[in-house]
C-alpha cells in the first residue's frame, strides 16, 4: 500500500508539472468564458451551448491531451521503470493500479473542475431549457468517454514502449472505430452519436434505456481496457 | 530477522547437519545449505530467437562477494533481471533469499539492493527527492528516510550535489546515486551490475573502495563486470558466464591457482629461434601452447603436473638452447589468464559440453557435478 501511494504521489506530481497540463487548462478555460459571455448576451439555449462546448472544445482538446497523457503512462518512463521503480519493493499490480488511478483520476478531476463551474454559469445566464438530472447525466457520459479513451491509452502504453507510436495507434483506433461501428450497424455506440444526442440528454429527453446502455457499454469497455493493461504489464519482461 | 547459517566451512562436501542461528536444522551437502541465490537450469529465450541464458546454475552463499564475470552479451544483466523478478525465465528455477522469485514478490525485493548498468532515474528530481521517493516505496518513515539519505549521500560523496537536478549528472554521479538508492533499505543482498562501467580511473577506485566498505555484516554482494581487476580486488568468489552458461564457479583463490597451474612467461635473448624450435619437446610432460611477443614467450601447459615440474623443464630448455634468461614469471595477469582459458575451453569443448549437461539430467533428479574440463575444476 505504501508503494502504491508513493507511486501515486509521484505520478500526480509528474502530471501537474507536465507541459500538456499547462497548455490543456487555458485552452479549455478561455473558450468557456467566451461562451458564457456570448450565451448571456445572445440568449442562447443552455443545452445547445453546453453541447457545442463539449463537442467543439472539450472533447477534441481533452481527447488529445488524455491520449498523450495516458499513452505515456508506462511507455513514457520505460527508461526508469525497471531501474528506478520496479527493482524496488513494488509489485506490478501496485504500479499499474497507481498509474491507472492517477491518469484516469487526473482526467476526471480536470474535466469536472472545468465543467461544473461552466455548466453552472451557462444554466444561470443562458436561456434555461435543461434539467439538473439531464445535465449531470450528460456530463457523466462525456467523462466516461474520456475515461475510456484514457484506459485505452494506458493499454497501448503497456503494449509498446514508444510514446509516439502509442498515441498514433490510439488515435487511429478511435478514428477507425467509427467506421467499424457503422459497418456493424452499431452507430449508437460511436462517440459522434453520443455527442449528437447530448442536447436532448441535457434537456432530460433521452430515454433512460439509451442512457443505461451507453453507461454499461463504455463502463465495460473501460474495465476491459484496464484489465488488459494489468494483464499485459504483468506478463511483460522489463 | 535474518539467520546466520552456522558458519560451516565453505566447500565442505560431506553430509552433515548444522543448526542455524534461528534453530533450523539444515543438511550441508544435500544442497539445502543457505544459498542467498540459487538458480537451476535457468533458461531465457527471447522471442524464440535469442538464447540469453542456457541452463544456468548459479549458487551464491551468504556473506560472500561474488563476481559474475563474462564478456558483453554473456547474460549477466539478464540473470540479474530474472533474480529481481523483472523478467520471467523461459525455464528453470530461481530462488532468492530462500524463496522463489516472481514479479509480484515485492517482499523479497525489499531485502535486495540493485544497481543497474548505467542507471537511469527521474531526471527532474534531485538526489534528495529521488532517495525520498525510494524510501517511501520501500516503506521507510519520512524521518527514517531523511536520516538514511543524508548518511548515504555523504557516503557516496554527493552531498554537494544534493540539490542539483539528476538531469545534469555525470555517469559517475549517476552510479553513486544508484549505489545510494540500492542501500536505502540496508539490503541483505546487493546486486551491482557493472558498477564501474563508464567511470574514469578515480571514479572506479572510489566505487571499488565503496564496495569494499559494504562487505561483511552478513551482506551478500553480487557484482557483474567484465573488468577482471575489479573482481580480483573485491570478490571472494567468482563465476564465469559465457553464452548464457556458467562455465566456472568457485572461490577466487582456486581461480588464481588455476591460472598459476600452467602458465610461465619467459623473456630471453640470444638464439631465440632455437628456443622456439625446441618448445615442442616440452610436449612430453603435457600439451603445451605458446605465444611469442618479441623476446617474450608465454608458455601454457594443459596437463595436470605441478607448476614446479613445468618450471624445471622450461629452465632445462633454456639451458639446453643456450639463450640468456632475462625475466621469468608464473603469475602475471593470472585472473585474466584463467578467465580467458576458461572461455577458450568452453568454446572448444562443443558437444562435450552438451553431453555433460545431458548427463546431469539423467541422474534421477539429483544434480551431480560433472567434470568436463580441467581436473579438479568441475565446470557445471
Amino acid at each position: 500500500m505504501q508503494a502504491f501511494l508513493a507511486i501515486l504521489r509521484y505520478d500526480l506530481g509528474l502530471l501537474t508539472r507536465s507541459w500538456i497540463t499547462r497548455i490543456w487548462l487555458p485552452l479549455l478555460i478561455a473558450p468557456a468564458l467566451f461562451l458564457v459571455a456570448v450565451a448571456a448576451n445572445e440568449d442562447e439555449l443552455a443545452s445547445e451551448t453546453l453541447a457545442a462546448y463539449l463537442a467543439a472544445v472539450m472533447i477534441p482538446i481533452s481527447g488529445l491531451a488524455v491520449a498523450v497523457l495516458a499513452s505515456s503512462a508506462v511507455s513514457g518512463e520505460s527508461g526508469i521503470i525497471a531501474d528506478g521503480i520496479l527493482s524496488r519493493s513494488v509489485t506490478r499490480s501496485e504500479y499499474m493500479a497507481a498509474k491507472v488511478i492517477s491518469r484516469l483520476g487526473f482526467t476526471a478531476v480536470i474535466y469536472m473542475v472545468i465543467m461544473i463551474p461552466f455548466a453552472y454559469l451557462i444554466i444561470r445566464y443562458a436561456a434555461p431549457d435543461t434539467s439538473i438530472g439531464g445535465v449531470a447525466v450528460g456530463l457523466l457520459i462525456v467523462c466516461l468517454l474520456l475515461t475510456f479513451l484514457g484506459a485505452l491509452g494506458i493499454t497501448f502504453s503497456t503494449l509498446f514502449s514508444n510514446v509516439l507510436l502509442d498515441v498514433l495507434g490510439l488515435l487511429l483506433v478511435v478514428l477507425l472505430s467509427g467506421v467499424v461501428l457503422q459497418f456493424l450497424g452499431l452507430t449508437w455506440m460511436s462517440t459522434t452519436a453520443v455527442v449528437t444526442g447530448l442536447p436532448d440528454t441535457f434537456r432530460g429527453q433521452t430515454p433512460v434505456w439509451d442512457l443505461v446502455r451507453i453507461f454499461l457499454v463504455f463502463s465495460s469497455l473501460t474495465a476491459a481496457a484496464i484489465a488488459t493493461s494489468f494483464w499485459v504489464f504483468r506478463e511483460r519482461d522489463l | 530477522m535474518t539467520c546466520a547459517d552456522g558458519g560451516a566451512p565453505r566447500g565442505s562436501s560431506s553430509l552433515e547437519p548444522r543448526v542455524t542461528s534461528c534453530g533450523f536444522l539444515i543438511w550441508q551437502g544435500l544442497g539445502f545449505a543457505m544459498h542467498v541465490v540459487q538458480t537451476t537450469d535457468l533458461t531465457k529465450i527471447y522471442n524464440n530467437r535469442y538464447i540469453a541464458l542456457n541452463a544456468l546454475d548459479l549458487r551464491v552463499e551468504k556473506g560472500t562477494v561474488f563476481g559474475l564475470v563474462g564478456p558483453n552479451g554473456a547474460g549477466k544483466s539478464t540473470t540479474f533481471r530474472i533474480l529481481l523478478g523483472l523478467q520471467k525465465p523461459t525455464a528453470g528455477q530461481v530462488q532468492v533469499l530462500g524463496e522463489p522469485m516472481t514479479a509480484e514478490r515485492a517482499d523479497i525485493r525489499r531485502r535486495i539492493g540493485y544497481l543497474p548498468t548505467n542507471p537511469s532515474f527521474p531526471k527532474y528530481m534531485t538526489p534528495i527527492q529521488f532517495l525520498e521517493f525510494v524510501g517511501s516505496v520501500i516503506g521507510l518513515t519520512q524521518d527514517r528516510a531523511k536520516v538514511q539519505l543524508a548518511r548515504l549521500l555523504q557516503a557516496v560523496d554527493l552531498t554537494n550535489a544534493a540539490a542539483q537536478k539528476i538531469e545534469g549528472f555525470s555517469t559517475g554521479m549517476m552510479t553513486r546515486l544508484g549505489i545510494a538508492a540500492a542501500l536505502m533499505n540496508d539490503p541483505e543482498l546487493l546486486i551491482l551490475d557493472e558498477p564501474t562501467s563508464g567511470l574514469d580511473p578515480a571514479g572506479r577506485k572510489q566505487t571499488i573502495e565503496l564496495i569494499r566498505e559494504l562487505t561483511g555484516r552478513d551482506r551478500t554482494i553480487i557484482i557483474a563486470t567484465h573488468i577482471l581487476s575489479d573482481v580480483e580486488r573485491v570478490c571472494s568468489d567468482v563465476g564465469i558466464i559465457s553464452q548464457g552458461r556458467m562455465i566456472y564457479s568457485g572461490p577466487m583463490a582456486d581461480m588464481r591457482r588455476l591460472a598459476r597451474q600452467g602458465t610461465i612467461s619467459v623473456e630471453i635473448e640470444g638464439n631465440t629461434t632455437a628456443f622456439e624450435q625446441q618448445i615442442h619437446t616440452l610436449d612430453e610432460i603435457g600439451s603445451v601452447r605458446y605465444e611469442r611477443v618479441g623476446a617474450e614467450f608465454r608458455l601454457t601447459f594443459l596437463g595436470t603436473h605441478a607448476l614446479t615440474e613445468y618450471l624445471m623443464r622450461v629452465l632445462q630448455l633454456i639451458d639446453r638452447t643456450g639463450v640468456e634468461l632475462l625475466h621469468i614469471n608464473t603469475g602475471a595477469d593470472e585472473i585474466e589468464e584463467a578467465f580467458l582459458r576458461r572461455l577458450e575451453e568452453d568454446r572448444t569443448r562443443g558437444f562435450l559440453r552438451a553431453a555433460a549437461w545431458a548427463a546431469t539430467q539423467e541422474v534421477g533428479g539429483v544434480k551431480e557435478e560433472i567434470d568436463a574440463g580441467i581436473p579438479g575444476h568441475p565446470s557445471i
